[in-house]
């Protein structure tokens, strides 16, 4: 809910959803667990941002970051959603 | 189709709710045209949506439930009522306004803007560079888009075999600079940043300014970021406006207008008067001017406030203010409201200052004070490019991963601004070690150090004795993964050679 969309700022990097099919192909090539994987939280407001994009999105999604890097172009990152809400 | 908020108790939305679909009276004119409605119970945060089917005019009935006994109007067929996440008054808007107060009832119009993804970074890369990077990552190479736009003017000089062979070498020797595994790169991230931290420390622990506005800089700033700081010390914003006012003097003017927090001790001065109990409010005229305030804004700002008359007219200069009801506590009370009650502008921005920048003569608006989600919803600015020096705010506004960009950029800035010179990649995982949980941890006892997960390594840090306390007492046990555990115990450590295990298969062959 909001007049504006987090997802456009310049300090957001690209946020996408990982479709349920590949995320064991994502997980195969970094080589580990889900719940290793680094956090976003539930409450994050690019994660609502998508939400309205995309419907309600479960706990446990893994999420593509694709960032504008300084030395590498851009770079791909992963992280999954946690239920966990921070204040 | 319109939107209408208004004002209800909790305990008659939940009877609403507990009835599921049904017709609801209620004591305003409501247009026929309602399909939604959002309730608050405290004026500020709205916690109810109702779905509604039709709206009738009110008729006597049994079959329904009122919201008062009396002066009802209007009947909402109910088709569903939801809790939802609080939302602000100053989510919903009126003639394209946003809404600072509202009466019991109000007609508006919801915000209409259109979320969607970021345009992929990836698909805006020429097709010769995607070219190349697809040719290379088939033989394994991750190539970097600097790299590949180099290489795209070979590659029309030189045949394709030569081409290869060219990358097979860069494959080599960037495999040859790759950071070996199991190589502590924590550590040397810390003596990277920790070496030129040293000589910031002699040169500076000022601050400098921008024409009257301070920042801290140097180290006291390099440690903020670092703990991660509820609120930074000079919390400051860059506020960009959009393209079409960026050259406009008039515009930006009234942006800062409309920025910068006046309260009423800004512009008067407040006397108490014990024997008369009131308090007396003497504006100062050139403050007046300065701020752009008059008479009758202090008035309307006296308007908003509970619990008190005004006993001045328009006319005279002084205002008197007195409580309703007569006593020192509440006296008090009303003096220390006074003192913060805004006129106008966003709290938390106590000055904002414009700048025409120099090199493309365009202005920029920097502000003391910070409060990125309001700033944010003024239709002058720029909202994709306002950014703000305090993290954390950053985190709750846009979110974790923006977060991150910003501890780097404000740590690669305040090194940078030294003369320091620290290869980005260590501030990279600074960054990504902060926000590796999902929220902005701090680098030291209450963030990453102490969330370790070996007792050992936690009591080899701070607090010794309270970590070992803890951990005999709860059964913690530790599987000596990490460094610190490992010297203690005098093993090898898990860094380098000593991460490698060796395993000899007997029955092999």
């Amino acid at each position: 809910m909001g007049k504006f969309n987090v997802l456009q700022h310049d300090l957001v990097p690209e946020h996408h959803l990982v479709p349920k099919k590949e995320e064991d192909k994502v997980l195969n090539e970094l080589g580990i667990a889900k719940d290793l994987l680094p956090k976003i939280s539930r409450s994050d407001p690019a994660i609502k941002a998508l939400e309205e994009i995309h419907g309600p999105i479960e706990s446990g999604t893994i999420i593509k970051i694709v960032r504008k890097s300084p030395t590498l172009g851009y770079s791909v990152y992963y992280r999954a959603i946690t239920s966990e809400v921070f204040k | 189709m319109s939107t209408i908020i208004f004002k209800d108790t909790k305990k008659n939305l939940e009877a609403l709710k507990k009835k599921g679909t049904y017709r609801y009276a209620v004591d305003s004119d409501v247009p026929i045209d309602t399909k939604l409605a959002y309730v608050t119970a405290d004026k500020k945060q709205f916690i109810y949506r109702i779905i509604i089917s039709s709206v009738e005019p009110y008729t006597e009935s049994t079959e329904l439930l009122e919201k008062k006994k009396t002066d009802l109007k209007s009947v909402l067929a109910v088709e569903r009522v939801d809790s939802i996440d609080p939302i602000p008054l100053s989510e919903f808007r009126k003639s394209k306004k946003r809404l600072k107060e509202f009466s019991d009832f109000e007609t508006v119009e919801l915000p209409t803007i259109k979320m969607v993804e970021k345009a992929t970074y990836v698909d805006t890369l020429s097709p010769g560079i995607t070219e190349i990077m697809a040719i290379a990552s088939a033989k394994k190479l991750e190539l970097s888009v600097s790299v590949a736009e180099k290489l795209a003017h070979y590659k029309e000089k030189l045949s394709p075999e030569n081409f290869s062979k060219l990358l097979d070498r860069i494959g080599v020797d960037l495999d040859t600079k790759k950071i070996d595994p199991h190589e502590a790169v924590g550590i040397i991230a810390a003596q990277s940043i920790g070496e030129p931290g040293t000589q910031m420390t002699m040169r500076t622990f000022h601050f400098a300014g921008v024409r009257e506005m301070n920042v801290t800089l140097g180290l006291p700033r390099l440690i903020e970021i670092v703990d991660a700081r509820r609120i930074p010390s000079t919390p400051s914003m860059t506020v960009y406006l959009k393209p079409e006012f960026e050259e406009s003097e008039e515009v930006v003017m009234n942006v800062v207008k409309e920025l910068e927090n006046t309260t009423i001790l800004d512009v008067a001065d407040i006397i108490t008067d014990i024997t008369e109990m009131t308090l007396t409010i003497k504006p100062e005229n050139n403050k007046m001017k300065e701020r752009l305030v008059n008479n009758s804004d202090l008035l309307d700002a006296l308007a908003k406030m509970k619990g008190i008359t005004v006993l001045s007219d328009k006319e005279s200069k002084e205002i008197i203010v007195k409580p309703q009801q007569e006593s020192f506590k509440r006296l008090y009370q009303v003096q220390e409201q006074l003192k913060v009650q805004t006129i106008k502008g966003i709290p938390g921005i106590k000055r904002a200052i414009a700048r025409i920048d120099q090199a493309t003569s365009k202005w920029i608006l920097y502000t003391q004070g910070s409060n990125l989600k309001e700033v944010l919803e003024i239709d002058e600015i720029d909202a994709n490019r306002t950014y703000t020096n305090d993290i954390i705010e950053i985190a709750q506004v846009l979110g974790i991963e923006a977060a991150r960009n910003s501890i780097f950029n404000e740590a690669l800035r305040t090194l940078s601004e030294q003369g320091l010179e620290v290869d980005q990649r260590h501030l990279m995982l600074v960054a990504d070690m902060m926000t590796f949980g999902g929220s902005v941890r701090a680098v030291g006892r209450q963030g990453i150090s102490g969330r370790k997960s070996s007792v050992l390594a936690r009591a080899a840090f701070e607090i010794t004795t309270k970590h070992l306390l803890r951990a005999g007492l709860l059964g913690e046990v530790d599987p000596l993964t990490g460094v610190a555990e490992n010297i203690i115990v005098g093993q090898p450590i898990t860094l380098g050679t000593g991460a490698v295990n060796l395993v000899y298969r007997l029955n092999k062959k």
